[in-house]
């Protein structure tokens, strides 16, 4: 008897806790994000083939870049369309510290996140504290990042148009070099999962809500005694650190680097863009939803249906982009959030109706 | 440096400045009636190169034949883009408006890649290498053409802006939309015309481009970012300061390229870029915000 009415209690909080947490919108996508995190790190279990493998591979490392973009211009609404600079700084600090220093790339990432940080910081105070219009920070980025490759393609010490290769070693566990894949899916897994913490904590915070009320009305905002100019720096600066930690693990994981390459409006759009804003940019799930939609969609595109020409992939994310906005401006998770809200619109209808 | 040097790089600096003047006055003119910063602008001026190397391979058309056929070809294209996807998003947030473009960016890129592979191409037209020697300084002849094409173009189409009944009404919806629709005029139908136009002046800069420049799909973006550059120097929405502006812009990369070496010039408009951010957000003629 007692055991029994234990056993019923402890099913009731279960149930009750359940029921917080799936009436709870943000953490119902928490809760999406967790599952596909589950199914990435039990891909390896099912999928034998280097290519597939690989591809998962580079949609977990783009779905934590997108979160870092998704922080920026999904929550702020600050439009840093060239947010591959910060990428491209962290990928560049990691290989010039391991091939040049023998820095382990564990710690090299971090440091190239610092950089970009210090990067994010020194863009966001040129632009952003004159309350520059969203459109004329865009456009500054854009600038930048031709910019900078000009300047990168110069530069002979990071390997100058050339590139650069990543200095194979034997595999071993403090170079951050392994036999097979799986690893460095469970490591790109890491950086997701530490990612949606970050933008979960950052979304319920204090600051969080400023980030909304700036996209929302910057003006407003301000009025109201938001330091807008602040938080939208906190905001990129958040947004190039972790862009510069995902851009160090990328470049591990692809092994080259040149400037044409990573400063470049296409691969912007395919790393950071497509997928938080196909997910549903400035919504939780969006990245990593946009990210494991995009990148195995385009490549099924390129392989199956165009015989590998080059281009391909763009029209995919091109098109995908235009559809979106015309079609979904919220995105997937926009879409599920619907049908979200009509089950359990009708659930507790059906839940009022039983009382 | 000699005076000879000095005016050859003035002169070269103001030919390249002709074609940025065209494709900012493309760029301008969509800002000013629509409010919208056009970022598939390079795009534009990729079609028009491309468009001048189907034509040259295929048929063997000389690309100055070309430009009224690229003009009337990109115009249809723009007008339809405007219509069939910018016009959906005038009210929306401009984060929408920017991915959109960005959106049409990628996918014309990604098309001409398709079709034409990312290999650089160039046509070779028989006066690719003529040259004009007057006053000891020297002229390409196709650059010379494409100056003064630029400025006829860009002089027709201010003519047309004052002077026409269509042109007076687009320039009226850029001074306010809901003024001009209570005076009859059909406002969407003008936004279809201003990005046509846009879209079409841009893509003749490309074709005049093409007697002595190759050509990869992605050229447009960096034309795209010197006429952002020139815009917000010249103002965003004023004709007359694009138009100068890109002179200006030409002038000054000419002259940094030849101190600092042809690749680096674009430093020179980010470093002027930024100095306008810092200094004079409403650029050169515009009122700054208090």
């Amino acid at each position: 008897m007692t055991v029994e009415n234990s056993g019923n209690n402890h099913n009731g909080k279960f149930r009750s806790w359940l029921s917080g947490l799936l009436l709870d919108w943000d953490r119902t996508q928490m809760l999406i994000c967790f599952f596909l995190v589950v199914l990435l790190a039990i891909a390896p279990f099912f999928i034998s083939s280097t290519y597939y493998l690989g591809i998962i591979i580079l949609a977990t490392i783009y779905a934590f870049i997108g979160i870092s973009w998704n922080i920026v211009a999904g929550f702020t609404g600050q439009l840093l369309i060239a947010h591959i600079i910060f990428l491209a700084v962290g990928a560049y600090t990691t290989i010039v510290l391991f091939n040049n220093f023998m820095i382990s790339p564990w710690v090299g990432i971090l440091i190239g996140g610092v950089i970009a940080a210090l990067c994010g910081a020194i863009v966001a105070f040129i632009t952003l504290r004159y309350g520059l219009k969203v459109d004329y920070f865009a456009l500054f980025t854009i600038a930048l990042m031709v910019a900078l490759r000009t300047l990168f393609l110069k530069w002979d010490y990071v390997g100058g148009a050339v590139g650069m290769w990543f200095r194979l070693t034997n595999p071993s566990f403090d170079k951050m070099i392994f036999e097979n894949k799986a690893p460095y899916l469970y490591i790109a897994i890491g950086l997701v999962v530490i990612g949606l913490i970050i933008q979960y904590r950052i979304y319920r915070s204090k600051m969080g809500k400023y980030f909304l009320a700036i996209r929302e009305d910057d003006d407003a905002a301000s009025a109201l005694g938001v330091n807008t100019s602040q938080y939208k720096m906190i905001a990129v600066v958040i947004g190039a650190a972790m862009a510069g930690i995902g851009g160090g693990f990328y470049v591990m994981y692809v092994t080259f680097i040149e400037p044409p390459q990573v400063f470049n409006l296409g691969l912007n759009v395919e790393i950071v863009m497509a997928g938080p804003i196909i997910g549903g940019l400035g919504s939780l799930a969006g990245p990593v939803v946009g990210a494991l939609l995009n990148k195995p969609f385009a490549e099924i595109m390129r392989g199956a249906l165009t015989e590998g020409r080059s281009g391909s992939s763009l029209i995919v994310y091109g098109s995908f982009l235009i559809l979106t906005i015309m079609f979904m401006p919220r995105g997937v998770t926009g879409v599920l959030h619907t049908i979200y809200r009509k089950i359990i619109s009708q659930y507790q209808r059906k839940a009022q109706g039983d009382s | 440096m000699s005076p000879e040097i000095f005016f050859q790089i003035i002169v070269n600096g103001l030919f390249t400045g002709g074609i940025y003047s065209l494709v900012a006055v493309g760029l301008t003119l969509i800002y000013g009636v629509m409010i919208i910063v056009n970022f598939a602008h390079g795009e534009f001026l990729m079609l028009g190169i491309y468009i001048a190397f189907l034509a040259w391979t295929l048929l063997g058309m000389d690309p100055y034949i070309v430009i009224p056929l690229a003009f009337v070809m990109v115009f249809g294209l723009g007008a339809l883009i405007q219509r069939g996807l910018v016009q959906r998003v005038l009210d929306a947030h401009p984060l929408n408006q920017i991915i959109l473009l960005v959106g049409v960016s990628t996918l014309l890129i990604g098309l001409v890649q398709f079709f034409f592979s990312a290999e650089p191409k160039a046509i070779h037209v028989p006066y690719e290498t003529a040259v004009i020697s007057a006053f000891g300084l020297r002229f390409a002849i196709a650059r010379l053409v494409a100056f003064f094409a630029s400025m006829l173009i860009s002089l027709l189409l201010y003519l047309f802006l004052h002077y026409t009944r269509t042109g007076k009404a687009v320039r009226a919806v850029s001074q306010s939309r809901d003024a001009a629709r209570l005076m009859g005029i059909n406002v969407n139908f003008i936004y279809y015309l201003t990005f046509g136009i846009g879209a079409a002046v841009t893509a003749v800069a490309g074709v005049l481009l093409a007697p002595n420049h190759s050509m990869i799909p992605t050229m447009g973006q960096a034309y795209a970012v010197t006429a952002f550059v020139i815009v917000v120097l010249g103002t965003m929405g004023n004709f007359i300061g694009a138009f100068i502006g890109g002179l200006i812009i030409g002038v000054v990369e000419a002259i940094a390229g030849f101190y600092l070496g042809g690749d680096v010039k674009i430093i020179a408009s980010m470093m002027i870029f930024i100095l306008i951010l810092l200094f004079r957000p409403a650029g050169l003629f515009g009122r700054n915000r208090s």
